[in-house]
């Protein structure tokens, strides 16, 4: 299929968006390795930090086949204005609450939106996308077990899960951030658009939740995090950023 | 204080600079649960090792990646460690059984000079 | 990854006096005859109190070993080295729960080893108590401490306890991964740009003295061990260890023109075996005793792991269930 100048930089703007996502939240979560709540689970989180750093370099690639620069100057040579990541993902680790809460939200997101694009008319991002079926599908089912589990705990799990919930799920709606590409997105048949993968998350959360005793809060009254489609950024991205390329920055031409 | 790692991980969990080497308040030991692991199908599930879980259902989203990450896996199974019955070494005499059991043997079965003897007639 | 030096308690009764010795005769035979020992099975009191001490060592410096590398975890320049880098320190908290497990089966849980540990009862690898002051450490970590874990822990592997070996087994084959990520690492600086091979021959100077350190005190001054070598618990002198390493890895350290900071080694044509500056053995105590540049914050870490942790373990307990040790 041939796409016109525009509809590219719309494609390249989802792509960006995806990848940063992706890679940011690797990282964060990449920051519980060896630290984690018990040694099984601290294995199964970092095996999928590593599956979100290789999904951002697969989707890197994508970018850099068409015509962008290779994924480690774009993942470490970028700044924080550059940038495309939502706020969520930027947010420190905190409590594995949060982490896992964090985990949930936005991997129910991410296995519905590369489930829409393995239909993508952009036949690259669509074989991409089949691709990470299966680690997808592993990341929600341990999402799931944990939420599940941990919510149906003992008051203080309860607790601290419905907490972990009130922040993160304001945050977890600046997932779908409406963007000026959206429209060419769908009609080039290249993606149904953040807001029909909004309607799809939440039918999808309320089901999982709904098992639980968790409530999801009343919206209406808090803040959305919006912003990060737009570069506009929250206080951690930036140090984030600094610490993240630190040694490559030593000679950002060396081999390392 | 707290402690300024290299590590800046560790520096953002503002660790006390005193040691502190008390036992921990509380201890919970989740239960074990014994893994096997089937590397294709049509093989037999094999025992990998054990893990920690707190029941079935996490014991296997937490087997999966411990003990399936870097090998061929198409099926685990976890059981509850407490769930096994074996024998015990005490009983190991009942696996050696007398050698004279040729009766249950192919090779406790030759008819050939049989059959030649019979031919010959 | 872990080392040799294995802390070993000097035992009144070794010989185990106290012993059935129609038992013990059965036991030690079936060992000298190569077969493994496990679990379930009849075993001396000291075999089983020597086998703990020496499993729960290793799995600790497993898990405290993710630390110094665990370091740079979020600095790691491009997606090979920060992806290499994470699945690396993951082996190393995969190991340690394999080692755990092989050591529960003697009958300690692991919460228990995890207290000892936090609590400075129980010890780990020295080599962890030192710092991963830049990127080049964990290159310099990765490839030359590994490889003397690998070569511990093949011996090891051959030892007489069943489930150690079967851990070590799978160990040795991921150890592999990061003895080759290591070597790789190590090689993209030594032969990279003039800052880069400043970088790995400073990381190289650091870390030799703890390497040297790291197969355990010299066997002139080390506990007698001959009971534990005829139960096969210790499989290698430490001294034989040290030789073995420097007898595959110098040669790829100088073929790399970096410089090793002992001006007497070398290979001593006589003898076969290679001449060094004696380790500072004073300094391995201290520091094993608690006084190295990173003993506090080590411990210190792994507690707060444990601390943020425990709300997780204890909301999923449950009453009617009963911690038990693993089977095999």
């Amino acid at each position: 299929m041939n796409y016109s100048d525009a509809q590219i930089s719309a494609i390249k703007d989802l792509i960006f968006r995806m990848a940063d996502d992706q890679l940011i939240l690797g990282h964060r979560n990449s920051e519980w390795t060896g630290l984690g709540p018990i040694l099984e689970e601290d294995i199964a989180f970092s095996s999928m930090a590593q599956d979100k750093l290789g999904h951002a370099q697969a989707l890197y690639q994508i970018l850099h086949r068409m015509g962008e620069a290779d994924p480690d100057s774009l993942a470490f040579g970028r700044k924080e204005d550059k940038m495309r990541c939502c706020h969520f993902v930027e947010y420190p680790i905190g409590e594995y609450s949060f982490s896992l809460m964090r985990h949930f939200l936005f991997d129910e997101s991410e296995s519905l939106r590369f489930d829409m694009l393995g239909n993508s008319s952009f036949e690259d991002l669509s074989n991409t996308a089949r691709k990470f079926r299966g680690e997808l599908k592993y990341h929600t089912m341990h999402a799931e077990t944990w939420i599940k589990q941990l919510s149906n705990g003992n008051d203080e799990s309860r607790i601290r899960m419905q907490n972990a919930l009130n922040i993160c799920y304001p945050l977890a709606l600046g997932l779908f951030e409406p963007c000026e590409s959206d429209e060419m997105l769908i009609e080039s048949g290249v993606f149904p658009g953040e807001k029909a993968l909004q309607e799809k998350w939440s039918g999808k959360i309320n089901m999982i939740l709904s098992k639980t005793d968790l409530k999801i809060p009343d919206v209406n009254d808090i803040k959305i995090g919006y912003g990060g489609r737009k570069g506009i950024h929250t206080e951690y991205l930036k140090p984030l950023l600094d610490e993240m390329t630190e040694v490559y920055n030593i000679d950002p031409h060396a081999e390392w | 204080m707290s402690i300024k790692s290299i590590d800046p991980r560790i520096t953002r969990e503002e660790l006390p600079e005193v040691p502190d080497n008390s036992p921990l308040k509380e201890i919970h030991h989740w239960q074990t649960y014994e893994v096997f692991h089937q590397a294709k199908t049509g093989d037999h599930h094999v025992h990998v090792g054990s893990l920690h879980a707190p029941n079935s259902e996490m014991a296997l989203i937490l087997a999966k990646e411990q003990y399936a990450r870097r090998y061929n896996c198409v099926n685990l199974w976890v059981v509850k460690t407490t769930d096994i019955f074996r024998t015990s070494n005490d009983e190991e005499e009942i696996f050696q059984t007398t050698p004279e059991k040729i009766y249950r043997e192919a090779g406790g079965y030759k008819v050939m000079d049989r059959i030649n003897k019979f031919k010959g007639k | 990854m872990y080392g040799g030096g294995y802390i070993f308690e000097e035992s009144k009764n070794t010989e185990s006096g106290t012993e059935d010795s129609v038992k013990l005769k059965n036991f030690e035979d079936r060992i000298a005859a190569g077969e493994k020992i496990e679990p379930a099975d009849w075993m001396p009191a000291e075999y089983r109190k020597q086998l703990i001490r020496m499993i729960e060592q290793h799995a600790h410096s497993e898990i405290i070993g993710a630390l110094p590398e665990g370091t740079w975890i979020t600095r790691a320049p491009g997606f090979r080295r920060k992806l290499a880098l994470m699945a690396k320190v993951q082996d190393e908290v995969g190991h340690a729960q394999l080692l755990y497990s092989a050591a529960e089966t003697l009958g300690k849980p692991r919460e228990d080893m995890i207290n000892d540990l936090i609590t400075g009862k129980s010890k780990y690898s020295n080599v962890f108590n030192y710092p991963a002051v830049t990127w080049a450490d964990t290159a310099v970590i990765a490839w030359l401490i590994d490889a003397g874990a690998i070569i511990n822990q093949v011996a090891n592997s051959k030892g007489s306890y069943g489930p150690y070996c079967r851990a070590l087994e799978r160990i040795c084959v991921e150890e592999s991964f990061h003895l080759k990520y290591g070597h790789d690492n190590v090689v993209f600086l030594a032969t990279g740009t003039p800052k880069q091979r400043e970088m790995v021959q400073e990381a190289l100077n650091r870390w030799w003295p703890p390497i040297m350190h790291f197969f355990g005190p010299s066997d002139k001054i080390s506990v007698h061990t001959e009971t534990l070598m005829r139960w096969k618990v210790k499989m290698a002198s430490n001294d034989d260890m040290r030789q073995k390493f420097l007898d595959m890895y110098v040669p790829k350290i100088w073929e790399l023109k970096l410089t090793i900071p002992d001006p007497k080694l070398k290979k001593n044509e006589e003898t076969g075996k290679w001449d060094y500056t004696e380790p500072d053995w004073d300094e391995f105590k201290r520091v094993i005793n608690g006084d190295g540049p990173c003993n506090k914050e080590r411990l210190a870490v792994r507690r707060r792991a444990e601390e943020k942790g425990e709300w997780v373990r204890k909301a999923l307990m449950r009453p009617d269930e009963r911690y038990t040790v693993p089977l095999s």
